[in-house]
């Protein structure tokens, strides 16, 4: 069994951009922003651990020496497989009108640095997130900035996403809904 | 605009004209008419428990400092220097014991006193040109509480709160007091929808006929235990008071096998039987309804539902609370919390959480969809086809007015107000007709000096 994953923490400076293991976590998180580009659920969620923790806490506004930038106790996802599952399973139904007809969206990821972790199969990674989503022909697109940081879990098929937070840059989201994932 | 006592009169009568979904000067009169009068929901006194905690929030552009001063005293204060208008106070929570203007270093006290000034000796000749004694940030003209939720008024002269929420306060008790100890709630979620702001209090408060619709894919993804929403039409819609809101009606039990049935534990079950009266535990335990959907006039929405919220069958409850605070004709800033009864155990409290998470808020598999659908009516409202289509919203009424469903007696329906079987949408019309009264009153000569 592996490590427990909401322990693992980063060690040491950032891999080096030639280091085959920063290689593979840019590669990875290149190819999930094409599976969440287009929709393409299912394939996502299975690139998961079962032990998953995604979470995107509520930004707030407080004063510098605040000590906190996040609502205690509050997230706009805070997931396991479970609900993840139920998510992506909604989006596979025939009703989910939110997003029929589909947004375009554009997952753009940069300022992607890797960690080592205590244990040879995990990896920080670090990345920066803008989504660019635009539905209808009527509505302004909307666009989430955000910072991820996860944590991958190395596999037989390759790597896996076990945690993930995802910290927004907006305190008042300016998109409809998080019908998405980030 | 079309000429205001047609509109009102047209929706006096169920007949919605589109356009006020979307209308600059319909929104100049709310404004002035609706939200410079009424008691409007800005936040709740878990949120501020310690002296000196504050949030901010805002009735339309107003910033006010709900803060809780060392004397133990939740106040709203009106978040402008006395000198040159600043915000005092730009962060939205934390804690100070003094609020100090950037701009030129005024300093109030979290009472809203003023303390200090710098060179208030050199500058204006102390005491003799700037007496400090009766100066304070001022505060909301009216602020009153109902189970520790904190509304406020523009109108200095509001009735009291209680007055103003009449009967519904009987409803309220079962989102906010399940126990002695109250609510506490986690938030809030903040987006900003292209939508009017009262597309979203009109659905809450009466609008059982679109679950079916709406939310089908939550049904077919079996996160409810019921396989039909359909079985919306069992339930019951009330109006009262200031308020209306929707029942779903429960499998045959007694109060305690009913409040079990939608996963309230035992302890929890215990504190709502001491809480409640008898008529609160009789709409549930007697005539078989469990709340869900409800509104306040005007923009202070609540949720109740039983979502299972792990691969089991079990299903567990969680409440949340909303206001859509409008920011112009087409668009809303949701606030949207999550509350739990204080006393709750902690596993519930996690897991209730993650139900509130699952379906409502900005990521809600509920809300998703029906903030899809009130974008689009709210776009379209805006063109000119728009002025010439009254939205029939009078269902539950025959060509004559006769409502289709009856008013359910007391013995079949403990709580007060009207309460009706099945699809109709009385409560919107109770919503909209109040907002025609609120519209059709020019603010008086008092009113606008004040």
């Amino acid at each position: 069994m592996t490590a427990d994953a909401s322990a693992l923490r980063r060690v040491g400076p950032a891999l080096g951009f030639g280091d085959e293991r920063h290689l593979q976590a840019h590669q990875w998180l290149v190819e999930e922003a094409y599976l969440l580009d287009a929709q393409r659920y299912e394939h996502w969620l299975a690139l998961v651990t079962d032990d998953v923790r995604y979470l995107m806490p509520v930004r707030v506004t407080t004063a510098l020496g605040a000590g906190f930038d996040c609502a205690p106790g509050m997230a706009h996802f805070d997931e396991d497989k479970y609900s993840l599952g139920r998510r992506v399973a909604r989006f596979q139904t025939e009703h989910a009108w939110t997003e029929d007809p589909p947004s375009r969206l554009r997952h753009h990821v940069t300022n992607v640095r890797t960690f080592a972790t205590d244990d040879p199969d995990h990896l920080v990674a670090d990345s920066a997130v803008l989504l660019y989503r635009s539905r209808g022909d009527v509505r302004e697109a909307a666009l989430l900035s955000a910072g991820r940081e996860d944590l991958l879990r190395r596999s037989a098929d390759g790597w896996r996403l076990a945690r993930r937070t995802i910290l927004v840059d907006d305190s008042v989201l300016r998109t409809q809904n998080l019908a998405i994932f980030l | 605009m079309t000429d205001l006592d047609t509109v009102l009169s047209d929706v006096r009568r169920g007949m919605i004209p589109a356009h006020i979904y979307n209308d600059e000067e319909i929104f100049r009169l709310e404004r002035e008419r609706l939200f410079g009068r009424a008691w409007i929901f800005v936040g709740h006194e878990s949120e501020v428990p310690q002296p000196g905690d504050y949030v901010v929030r805002r009735v339309l552009e107003d910033s006010f400092i709900i803060v809780r001063g060392e004397d133990g005293q939740v106040r709203a204060l009106f978040n402008m220097c006395l000198h040159r208008g600043m915000q005092v106070c730009r962060a939205e929570m934390g804690n100070a014991s003094h609020f100090r203007c950037p701009y030129h270093g005024w300093s109030y006290r979290n009472d809203g006193r003023l303390a200090g000034l710098p060179f208030h000796a050199d500058a204006y000749g102390g005491e003799a040109g700037f007496p400090r004694k009766g100066q304070a940030l001022l505060p909301a003209p009216a602020l009153d509480t109902c189970n520790g939720l904190i509304f406020v008024s523009l109108a200095p002269d509001s009735p009291p709160l209680a007055d103003y929420l009449g009967d519904f306060r009987f409803y309220l008790d079962y989102y906010t007091r399940q126990s002695a100890g109250g609510i506490e709630l986690r938030g809030p979620q903040r987006w900003r929808i292209k939508a009017n702001w009262k597309i979203g209090a009109e659905n809450f408060a009466g609008d059982m006929y679109h679950t079916p619709q709406t939310h089908t894919s939550v049904v077919e993804i079996g996160l409810f235990r019921e396989p039909k929403a359909a079985k919306r039409k069992d339930g019951t819609t009330y109006w009262a008071g200031n308020g209306g809101g929707t029942t779903y009606k429960l499998p045959p039990g007694d109060l305690e096998e009913r409040l079990r049935y939608v996963g309230y534990p035992e302890p929890m079950i215990e504190s709502m039987k001491s809480c409640w009266s008898a008529e609160q535990r009789d709409v549930i335990g007697r005539d078989g309804f469990m709340i869900s959907a409800a509104s306040v006039f005007p923009n202070l929405s609540l949720v109740h539902n039983w979502p299972k919220v792990g691969d089991s069958d079990r299903v567990l409850p969680f409440v949340s609370i909303r206001t859509w605070q409008p920011v112009a004709p087409d668009e809303t800033e949701v606030l949207s919390w999550f509350a739990v009864d204080a006393q709750a155990p902690e596993e519930f409290k996690s897991l209730s959480y993650k139900g509130y998470l699952m379906c409502f808020g900005s990521t809600g598999m509920f809300e998703q969809d029906d903030v899809e659908n009130w974008v689009s009516l709210t776009s379209t409202a805006a063109g000119s086809m728009a002025r010439r289509l009254l939205l029939n919203s009078r269902m539950g009424l025959l060509g004559d007015g006769t409502p289709v469903s009856p008013v359910l007696a007391s013995a079949e329906f403990a709580g007060p107000g009207e309460a009706r079987v099945g699809y109709g949408e009385y409560n919107q019309r109770h919503l909209l007709s109040r907002w025609a009264d609120y519209l059709e009153r020019p603010l008086s000569g008092k009113e606008v000096r004040a």
